[in-house]
């Protein structure tokens, strides 16, 4: 438990060293622990105490409300002390449900049916879905949902940590788009849009996918985001017009007057020209001043597209 | 009641669509239909070449063709990207700057007129309700007329009043849709440039050409033109509504398509070349449609 709780804010297990800020997050979430526990005991000790004071001596009502308070606040201590491991657990719920499901119905085919219907059964379910290309991409696309939150979830861990007491965004629900995932996250004081932006590749990099893109989700709430983790093109194909649909394919043809038909249309057919060049190669001769306006016209190239 | 059998070469109708309708210019990577409304908003459109800017340009051009409310104004230094529309068009402008300059500035009085207009009407802004057409100027290379031909006060004229269209032609009804390579200040002055509401990038060399075309600081957030591969023409960035680029597949017409569309819309619309003398562009011309 209390071995958890130091490196699950920022899901860095393999580092074995103590940073500074794992153990001042350490120490915080002893001290909120703590504050919990008295916080809860106290409020829940005393109107236990007063309710009990309408029935009973007063003092015996105090009594009885140390005894509801005083546990109650060493629950709430250990749940803020295991919290590390409750949200581990909540994360991985959807993956420890489906495993559980899984091996729960597994073992229940194996006890109640005989080997070959077993098997048969087991090929259906996992064969047909697999072989149906349409299922198949919709698993496929499912299970990179919950891989890239997971992704997601190792970037904040690992390199967007922003703040002191190293809270990690909530990672709202995601869902597959013909490009990849969209996950709809709600930021923690300390992180921005800008700054996620700066990390867009390291992000793409972490969710095995070509680019990542960050946009708000919503215009009254800077924290409330929406990552487009791209990992194929899918506009690749021709796209046809509606509008050839509207015409009439029986449409006369414009009588247009024949031009006349260019000639010269190869090198040899044209011949050399005279070139002139423009008279206006005097003035810069002259001008002493203008030669360096002249030359600064080229690295101003890059400056002057922005202005 | 008696039921007329329709006449076989009766009289054509419109498809019905309208310059004030949002025109479809391709799919997303969702795969949904992106549409722009052009009626009162520029669009630039810059890229490498064979990258799709024609597809673009195309595609707007079909839909001013087929909508009933609408002229086309075409300047095309190539002669061949916008050259098929040609009879439906206005005013097709091939690589002569004077000619360019002319239609342009005839433009600017139309605007003038339809502002002098509005007012007298105590009015802000052009509607669909006006019966007045939309002119759809379209700009192919947009370079060739304010960099390459004429001489530099042709040009800086050009420039001059290429920017007076896109800054005041939004509310009179007169969008411009300009495509160029790469809309650096030396091609177009960022005056101009930064003008242009719409934005569509196709493939870039550079994430710095890809902020040219799509603004500054697009690249660094992960918005660049360089991430669409070369052999994926039509591909773009799109800055329109959401005010995101998003990436977008433009749609595509075979010439044989846009022959189609052209020829159908010149039917339709019988098209009257613009009178030499008196500028007539503010009439409605339901009249000839009739």
């Amino acid at each position: 438990m209390s071995k958890s709780s130091p490196r699950r804010p920022f899901g860095g297990k393999s580092n074995g060293t103590i940073t500074v800020i794992e153990a001042k997050v350490h120490r915080s979430s002893a001290r909120n622990a703590r504050l919990a526990f008295i916080l809860t005991a106290v409020i829940v000790g005393l109107l236990a105490a007063v309710v009990a004071a309408s029935y009973m001596h007063p003092i015996l009502a105090l009594f009885l409300g140390a005894l509801i308070g005083v546990p109650l606040g060493g629950l709430v201590w250990v749940l803020v002390r295991i919290w590390p491991v409750l949200r581990l657990l909540w994360w991985w719920t959807p993956e420890i449900g489906v495993t559980t499901f899984l091996g729960t119905g597994w073992v229940q085919l194996a006890n109640h049916t005989p080997m070959p219907v077993t098997f048969a059964v087991v090929a259906l379910v996992v064969g047909v879905p697999a072989a149906v290309p349409v299922t198949r991409r919709v698993l496929v696309a499912w299970t990179w949902c919950f891989v890239v939150r997971h992704r997601l979830r190792v970037c904040f861990a690992q390199f967007i940590i922003a703040n002191q007491s190293g809270s990690l965004p909530l990672i709202l629900w995601a869902r597959p788009t013909p490009v990849g995932e969209r996950v709809w996250v709600y930021l923690r004081p300390g992180l921005s849009l800008a700054d996620l932006e700066g990390r867009l590749d390291r992000i793409a990099v972490a969710c095995h996918a070509s680019t990542a893109l960050i946009e708000r989700a919503s215009d009254g709430n800077a924290a409330y985001l929406r990552f487009d983790i791209k990992r194929r093109e899918v506009l690749t194909a021709q796209v046809g017009s509606p509008l050839v649909d509207v015409i009439d394919p029986a449409t006369p043809a414009t009588d247009r007057p024949t031009p006349a038909v260019p000639t010269a249309l190869d090198l040899p057919d044209v011949d050399i020209p005279t070139v002139t060049l423009p008279a206006q190669k005097k003035p810069p001769a002259t001008a002493n001043g203008s030669k360096p306006a002249a030359s600064s016209s080229t690295p101003e190239d890059d400056i002057s597209d922005w202005i | 009641m008696t039921t007329a059998t329709a006449p076989t070469a009766g009289v054509p109708v419109g498809p019905g669509l309208s310059m004030f309708d949002p025109i479809f210019v391709g799919i997303d990577e969702f795969g949904h239909p992106v549409y722009i409304t052009l009626a009162y908003r520029n669009l630039l459109a810059g890229g490498e070449p064979g990258g799709g800017k024609s597809g673009l340009l195309n595609c707007i051009a079909a839909h001013a063709a087929l909508s009933v409310d609408s002229r086309l104004v075409l300047l095309d230094g190539k002669l061949v990207e916008l050259g098929q529309w040609e009879d439906c068009a206005d005013a097709f402008i091939g690589p002569d700057i004077t000619e360019a300059l002319a239609v342009l500035k005839r433009l600017q009085l139309v605007m003038n007129n339809r502002y002098a207009w509005l007012r007298a009407h105590g009015r802000r802004k052009l509607t669909a309700a006006d019966g007045l057409s939309v002119i759809t100027v379209l700009v192919d290379e947009i370079a060739f007329y304010s960099a390459t031909v004429g001489t530099k006060q042709e040009q800086e004229e050009f420039v001059a009043l290429l920017r007076d269209l896109v800054a005041r032609g939004r509310a009179a009804g007169i969008p411009v849709v300009a495509a160029t390579q790469r809309p650096s200040f030396d091609i177009i002055p960022t005056s101009l440039r930064d003008l242009f509401g719409y934005r569509a990038a196709f493939r870039c060399t550079t994430p710095n050409s890809s902020n040219i075309v799509l603004g500054h600081g697009w690249a660094e957030q992960g918005y660049t033109a360089t991430d669409i591969a070369p052999s994926n023409q039509g591909a773009a960035y799109l800055i329109a509504e959401g005010g995101i680029p998003r990436r977008i597949k433009v749609a595509y017409l075979t010439d044989g398509q846009i022959a189609g569309i052209a020829d159908y819309a010149a039917w339709i619309r019988r098209p009257r070349p613009l009178p030499a003398l008196v500028p007539d562009l503010t009439r409605l011309d339901l009249g000839a449609a009739a």
